[in-house]
């Protein structure tokens, strides 16, 4: 279980976390929702060890990840896709998943192959242009190489900075849907945060709503859909 | 022989060396993000290094390969011992602005340059002295015609050509070449991977000390060795890889050959007092046709 308690991450003086509490449980989808500015990616690269949080605590089951470095928390079975389709557009297709299975290439070179057959069986169009450069993809072909090279490190837990931003919405349903289908499958534990709270919510278990650096929901994902005076207040619709 | 051909062999030769120290350079420059003007003095130092083994009377390829080793030695300390703690967030309040922090470890190297000068100059009284070739420099003769090429030129390019592929392979078949290749282009992607940047980085800066090690070992037969010899060759080094585009290994290695043609033709055609003449033009020449460089891609800024 992830369990966030009392984290504050502050650039300057501004908190763009102020004291946020929540839990993520094992084989679940939690998301989390707000509008632009709530914090979300804040969030996310504060658990994956890209921003350092002033205080507060991040444990993921036993493991305090509060003070790792960024590869160690990695190491550790926490890989993050972070927001904009984040692939290194000059290597190819092939290589950006190679990177993401790097390091667990001396202890575990068997299972890098099998998990390597893996991705490209989950999108088979990336094993179709595994030769050419990840800047000659789509967006959501993209989003699936971000997620592939994820996934080759074979995380326990799976960080989804906006995977549907700047996707038609066919594509990013396609997208959503197949994480979904991942975690019901394999009993991965993901945190996906999302400004499309509708398709989020739709997949979700449990939903975190941020406003303004504050935790202002916690509920499960089908009552905070429900519940319109919520939306109406901090998602605008 | 023609003039043509003469020109033609001593320019490879030259901008095989060329293309190592500019090799060198744009390693750390990617992988770090720092010109290194130390490079010329971490060669010089090594090739002291070698160049008192011999006297000792170690042979010269055991000297050779410990001149490497230390090339690879002073540019990882170099790193860890220098840029690493001057470029830690921790370190200080002038690092909050993103101009410092490019600037000081130039600065830094600089002053590298200065102390290893002046530790030369302690241990071995600065003096100039000869370096060794392992190859005679003798025209390589065809009968009786001898050709404008000697045995020396080819062990330089034949030593060149072996590293550059040994590079090649390194950089497009291995597992650390592709962490460093990733590292050097999206650093935060790197890291989300799970790959220690910092340690890639400093494997950067010893394969580059590798590199101009090597240089060293090769130019000094040739221009003997003293404290000062080999800054000209920064120089040279430094605009083989402004034209062939800062940012990219093959251009480095070009932008040397190219270099090493163009001097060498200056010096058969026209008259070696214009080689810095032409040096410049050429410079400004490429800036102007191609400011990216001629293998090097155009920034692309996403909005």
């Amino acid at each position: 279980m992830l369990a966030i308690t009392n984290l504050v991450t502050q650039f300057a003086s501004i908190k763009a976390l102020d004291s946020i509490s929540f839990q993520a449980k094992p084989g679940l989808i939690t998301t989390v929702i707000g509008a632009n500015g709530a914090g979300k990616s804040t969030l996310l690269r504060t658990i994956s060890g890209l921003e350092r949080p002033s205080s507060g605590s991040i444990t993921w089951f036993d493991e305090e990840l509060t003070h790792k470095s960024v590869e160690a928390i990695v190491r550790s079975g926490i890989s993050q896709v972070p927001e904009g389709h984040a692939v290194i557009s000059q290597l190819s297709v092939a290589e950006n998943i190679e990177l993401g299975g790097l390091f667990r290439k001396r202890i575990a070179r068997g299972d890098l192959t099998i998990a390597t057959k893996e991705v490209y069986e989950l999108f088979p169009i990336l094993f179709e242009r595994r030769n050419e450069p990840a800047g000659s993809l789509s967006g959501g072909e993209r989003q699936m190489l971000a997620i592939s090279r994820a996934l080759v490190s074979r995380p326990k837990l799976l960080l989804l900075d906006e995977p549907s931003l700047g996707l038609a919405p066919l594509i990013a349903a396609q997208i959503i849907s197949i994480i979904n289908e991942l975690c019901r499958s394999t009993g991965l534990t993901v945190l996906l945060v999302e400004q499309n709270a509708n398709t989020a919510l739709a997949v979700a278990d449990h939903g975190i709503l941020l406003a303004l650096g504050k935790v202002v929901a916690d509920l499960p994902a089908k009552e905070m859909a429900a519940d319109s005076s919520l939306r109406a207040a901090y998602l605008g619709y | 022989m023609t003039p043509f051909l003469t020109a033609f062999f001593s320019g490879t030769a030259q901008g095989a060396i060329y293309a190592l120290v500019s090799l060198g350079l744009v390693l750390v420059w990617r992988s770090a993000g720092v010109v290194n003007f130390a490079q010329m003095g971490q060669a010089m130092f090594t090739t002291y290094i070698a160049s008192q083994l011999i006297q000792n009377n170690y042979s010269y390829w055991s000297a050779f390969l410990i001149a490497l080793i230390s090339g690879a030695a002073l540019g990882a300390l170099v790193d860890l011992g220098l840029m690493r703690p001057l470029t830690s967030r921790k370190n200080s309040q002038l690092l909050n602005s993103q101009s410092m922090r490019t600037t000081i470890p130039v600065i830094a190297s600089l002053g590298i340059l200065g102390v290893l000068k002046a530790l030369a100059g302690i241990f071995w009284a600065g003096e100039e002295r000869g370096f060794p070739s392992p190859v005679a420099p003798n025209a390589i003769k065809i009968g009786d015609t001898s050709l404008a090429i000697t045995g020396f030129d080819l062990f330089v390019i034949g030593t060149v050509f072996l590293t550059l592929v040994l590079t090649t392979i390194f950089f497009t078949k291995t597992g650390m070449g592709l962490a460093m290749r990733a590292s050097a282009l999206n650093p935060e992607v790197t890291r989300l991977s799970g790959i220690k940047v910092g340690s890639v980085r400093t494997l950067g800066w010893a394969i580059s000390g590798i590199a101009s090690s090597l240089a060293g070992l090769l130019v000094t037969p040739r221009t003997n060795l003293s404290p000062n010899t080999l800054d000209l060759l920064l120089i040279i080094g430094f605009t083989a890889a402004v034209v062939g585009g800062l940012s990219s290994l093959a251009g480095s290695v070009l932008g040397g050959f190219i270099l090493g043609y163009v001097i060498s033709f200056v010096n058969v055609y026209s008259a070696p007092e214009n080689v810095f003449i032409a040096i410049l033009a050429f410079l400004l020449l490429a800036l102007f046709l191609r400011p990216q460089g001629i293998l090097g891609s155009k920034e692309v800024r996403s909005v």
